[in-house]
């Protein structure tokens, strides 16, 4: 049994290097605000359609309403997920994952594991699925789920997406009662990294940011992106789904800012969803259209 | 008998699903086994959340079968003493030569007809096996479930289930029956994904160093052995018995505070139960207790041990055995200790302002789109409590408060711990004004006006509220529940099959037991739920004619006032009282109970007479349907005795008084001269005087009954 890991950056090299082990390509951060791992396009868009697909990379998350002001021990505006996905799901995944918690120094063997049920959903995506919240010690520390839809279409096959919690796990390696405590690196302290950020993006989004305005870039983003899915001649689905992504922090922006109501609240997710929806229904559509193979598409726009 | 011995392994499947699979499991396997003429016997099942398990004794081979199967007519299947096309048909139908065919009579009928025998020898129950278990599978029914790209060679080809299945044991007189569970691959069936075989697999963890093999087993009882050998207790009565004894140990002098049943769910969550202690930490204790046990039961599925008011230590339960408990312990009590200490600030931070100061803040808190803000729904609730003092229905001196308890009720909404912990509201706005040192009646009100929030009689706050704070809380809880369903129904959002986005069954029924169970008995009128729903409704601009929500409104009252009547009665009963067209129930649902409960007790004293008076009344509203009007009884008309008894016994009745159980055990005295007039008298008689006069005696008779109940609606008996 190896050591605990000691840091915040060890933890993600050692993920990163087990699953590469195991087959997955490691794939960088999404460049654009998004509230979970599941929001990158390698996830989101790769677990349609047939195609074999194994990837791991960490995804800074934003969920601004979870902003403290960097006061509180646990919980951040900005944390860190670790996102594999699995497609086809081995018949092994359960016992891929727990080997992945022995590389991170935890023996499940001296502790209380557990696969409890916690089902999974997006609505502004039309994603959901079924697992479990994986406990350590009464700690939630992955979300593993096999996921069953996205964008609204089944999946099928159907993947399985590994979520671990990056602070929450290290806090627990390095038992440590506050996230800002956490050893980053040999020598550096989370805090030192993120405090004054969790600060001003906290501020900013509760206190600062224009309502007037994200309601408009709600809007505009909204109205982009079907501009750019309905173009003439095809091969927007990416360009579309990044103003998607847009629209969705922007709705989150609103949400911290206490400026959405109960019924509101409603029709925009439900606006978020149908683009995100249409999105999936084309890049589905492109995999088995005859103009070729929307893989080869989103290559090439990434080149681009 | 040889035995069957069926494993399904699994991965983690939820644990308050499991007692109902497995009793599924028992049932479709056991029809599909018995159809099969497998004759299965000692069927049992037990369970972990990793596997389901069923055990039967089954013969070993079916036993053959022979058949008649009966053919066309001998006249149509000879002609000329040859068989006619009909009767070759018949033969090859039925898997016989033409010359085995037989002729007889069809259950002593005069006509010949043809039949074939046709024997089918048993197979060997190995073979049947497959395509029972595949029933067996595929029937079982899961509250949710999932594809995982399995596929089953039974002809209906994709095999969702509840969680994946990772091994299967098979064996039958102690030797695999092959079954394979396929993979999909692009809607097809693809390799295969998991294969029957003799071997189990234990523990995920335990014992340590001997895990990661598997474990082969013959019979039900080596798995069970075999598995308790390897940290897995497969019987749930045994991991039961473990929870027990660790509660008792770690309780010790302390008391568990476990009014949600964790301990039950416990049984289901793990294969090898330890019960551990953990601590609180004292900087926690001064927090209420209903924000402790919050944290603990709720967030965390542990049970809060503590004395008096307090909660100073908790019970969780782990899936491994005691050798790490105390590290196992640290990692639970920081989580604990991270979300009370969240808890503690959000206790702190929210007592700067008072309740009173927090409610004008719901100005900014909406309700409905359409229905406006909590503020405004809180001004109605005012308006309704008065309405209730109008009517005579809530004391005087318990007016202010009740108004006062109805502007405060929802002022939580806009606290830290209730946006946290959102299953604390009503609670916190109690805690928070007796903090505050508002009046007692006032907090107890606020605290409960979310309840009662289902339909058993002792659930909360039964028991809980009482006296001044009872009243003030059925006015405030009423007023709440009836402005909400009076907003929904107004916009046309009733609930519709199984939609009901907004909890409003459960508010109907919330209503109603206020009514039935927490009004005082003493000193007020009981409400008129008719006018009330009228005056709730009056609030509202109205998005359409008022008359037509009235109507929904009142016939969705009237089915939660049946749906809760009858968790108490027999259907039939609450029909009874419900439907008679004497009394209207939503005037007063209260009386509607004690009429119900009266008609049960008597009904339960005089079975008989019962049944006889509902046989005669069924009769008697048959045929005074389509009647005209009856008119006044004249005794100079009647032609037999029966007639004169029964109005004799009628008109002594009729001046009947007392509760409904003296009038009805009174009344089922009616049960002789009834028959009597029913078997000697003939109702439809040609001379038209005479018939209406025997059809207004009728009429008399069922009336007697319909102040109370319609009690032709009892069916044959009790």
């Amino acid at each position: 049994m190896s050591e605990r890991v000691a840091t915040l950056q060890g933890v993600i090299d050692s993920l990163q290097r087990y699953w590469a082990d195991r087959g997955c390509l490691i794939h960088q951060p999404w460049d654009s605000e998004v509230g979970a791992g599941t929001m990158h396009p390698e996830t989101f868009l790769r677990v349609l359609g047939p195609k074999p697909w194994k990837v791991a990379y960490v995804q800074p998350s934003r969920r601004p309403a979870d902003g403290r002001y960097g006061e509180n021990p646990n919980r951040l505006y900005k944390h860190m997920q670790l996102q594999v996905i699995l497609k086809p799901i081995p018949p092994d995944v359960q016992d891929q994952y727990l080997d992945s918690l022995k590389a991170l120094g935890i023996d499940p063997a001296a502790h209380d594991v557990r696969f409890e049920e916690d089902n999974w959903e997006s609505p502004t995506l039309g994603a959901w699925g079924i697992g479990w919240q994986v406990l350590l010690d009464g700690q939630e520390i992955t979300q593993f789920t096999y996921f069953q839809q996205a964008g609204g279409v089944d999946l099928a096959p159907v993947s399985a997406e590994i979520t671990y919690g990056l602070e929450r796990i290290s806090m627990y390696l390095q038992d440590v009662d506050d996230v800002y405590d956490l050893r980053w690196s040999a020598d550096r302290l989370y805090g030192e990294v993120r405090h004054e950020e969790e600060y001003q993006l906290s501020r900013y989004s509760f206190e600062l940011a224009d309502v007037e305005l994200h309601r408009r870039l709600f809007e505009s983003y909204l109205k982009e992106g079907w501009r750019t899915l309905e173009h003439e001649g095809g091969r927007t689905v990416l360009a579309a789904y990044d103003w998607c992504l847009k629209s969705s922090h922007a709705f989150n922006v609103l949400d911290a800012r206490g400026a959405i109501s109960v019924s509101q609240r409603a029709g925009m997710i439900l606006n978020i969803r149908k683009l995100a929806c249409a999105v999936a229904e084309r890049y589905v559509a492109g995999l088995d259209g005859v103009r070729g193979d929307a893989e080869t598409a989103s290559a090439e726009t990434r080149n681009a | 008998m040889p035995e069957l011995l069926l494993e399904i392994g699994c991965e983690e499947l939820p644990a308050p699903w499991l007692a109902g699979l497995a009793a599924q499991l028992k049932q479709k396997f056991t029809e599909a086994a018995a159809r099969e003429r497998l004759d299965p016997q000692d069927v049992r099942v037990a369970w972990t959340p990793r596997r389901l398990v069923i055990g039967a004794q089954l013969v070993a081979r079916q036993e053959d079968r022979e058949e008649q199967l009966w053919g066309p007519a001998l006249k149509v299947a000879q002609k000329d003493g040859a068989w006619t096309p009909a009767a070759l048909g018949f033969a090859k139908k039925s898997g016989v030569e033409a010359g085995a065919l037989q002729q007889g009579q069809k259950e002593g009928g005069p006509e010949t007809y043809l039949f074939a025998v046709k024997k089918t020898p048993g197979r060997a129950t190995r073979e049947v096996l497959p395509a029972i278990v595949a029933q067996a599978l595929r029937g079982l029914a899961f509250p949710k479930r999932m594809s995982w790209d399995a596929w089953l060679d039974d002809g209906k080809g994709l095999f969702p289930f509840g969680r994946p299945i990772r091994w299967l044991v098979l064996l039958f007189e102690g030797t695999v029956v092959p079954f394979t569970i396929f993979s999909a691959q692009g809607g097809q069936q693809g390799a295969p994904l998991v294969t029957s075989g003799a071997a189990t697999w234990g523990h995920r963890f335990l014992p340590r160093g001997q895990t990661g093999r598997a474990i082969p087993v013959a019979s039900f009882r080596e798995l069970r052995d075999r598995l308790r050998d390897h940290a897995v207790l497969l019987d749930p009565e045994e991991r039961t018995r473990r929870i027990e004894e660790g509660l008792r140990a770690v309780s010790a002098a302390g008391t568990l505070h476990d009014e949600d049943g964790l301990a039950a769910e416990w049984r289901d969550l793990v294969e090898y139960p330890t019960v551990v202690g953990g601590t609180i930490p004292a900087e926690f204790h001064g927090l209420p207790v209903e924000v402790l046990q919050t944290v603990l039961v709720h967030h965390q599925k542990y049970v809060p041990i503590g004395g008096r008011g307090t909660v100073e230590r908790f019970a969780a339960i782990v899936n491994t055995d005691e050798s790490n408990a105390a590290g196992i312990v640290r990692g639970m009590e920081r989580v604990v200790v991270a979300r009370l200490r969240d808890a503690a600030f959000f206790f702190a931070e929210d007592r700067k302002r008072t309740l009173a100061e927090r409610a004008a803040d719901l100005a900014g808190v909406t309700f409905h789109q359409k229905l406006g803000t909590y503020l405004d729904k809180s001004e109605r609730m005012v308006k309704l409590v008065g309405a209730l003092a109008e009517q005579g229905a809530l004391a005087a001196a318990d007016r202010a408060d009740a108004q006062a308890a109805a502007r405060l009720a929802k002022a939580d909404l806009t606290t830290l711990m209730v946006r946290e912990f959102a299953e604390l509201q009503g609670t916190m706005g109690g805690i928070y004004l007796r903090a505050e040192g508002a009046d007692a009646a006032v907090a107890e009100a606020v605290r409960w006006h979310y309840h009662p929030l289902s339909v058993e009689e002792d659930a909360a706050p039964a028991g809980k509220v009482g006296g001044r704070a009872g009243a003030v809380f059925a006015a405030v809880s009423l007023a709440d529940k009836l402005d909400t369903l009076a907003g929904y129904f107004g916009i046309g959002e009733a609930p519709t099959g199984s939609r009901d986005p907004f909890g409003l069954r459960r508010a109907g029924q919330g209503a109603v037991r206020v009514l039935l169970d927490f009004w005082p008995a003493e000193g007020v009128a009981r409400p008129s739920l008719k006018a009330l729903v009228a005056q709730a409704l009056a609030a509202f601009t109205p998005a359409r004619p008022a008359s037509e929500v009235q109507a929904e409104l009142e016939a969705f009252l009237l089915d939660r006032l049946d749906y809760v009547l009858a968790t108490r009665f027999p259907k039939e009963e609450v029909e009874a009282v419900l439907a008679t067209p004497g009394v209207d129930a939503l005037d007063d649902p209260f009386d509607a109970l004690v009429r119900v409960r009266a008609l049960h007790g008597v009904r339960g004293e005089a079975a008989e007479d019962f049944a006889h008076l509902a046989t005669a009344f069924k009769r008697a509203k048959n045929i005074l349907q389509n009647q005209p009007a009856t008119e006044a009884v004249q005794p100079a008309l009647f032609q037999a005795e029966a007639e004169r008894s029964l109005h004799a016994a009628v008109s002594g009745l009729s001046t009947t008084d007392g509760g409904y159980e003296a009038r009805l055990r009174a009344l089922a005295s009616l049960s002789a001269p009834v028959d009597r007039f029913f078997t000697d008298v003939m109702v439809m008689a040609d001379d038209p005087r005479v018939r209406a006069n025997r059809l207004g005696l009728l009429q008399g008779a069922l009336s007697l009954f319909y102040r109370i109940a319609d009690i032709s609606r009892l069916g044959g008996s009790a």
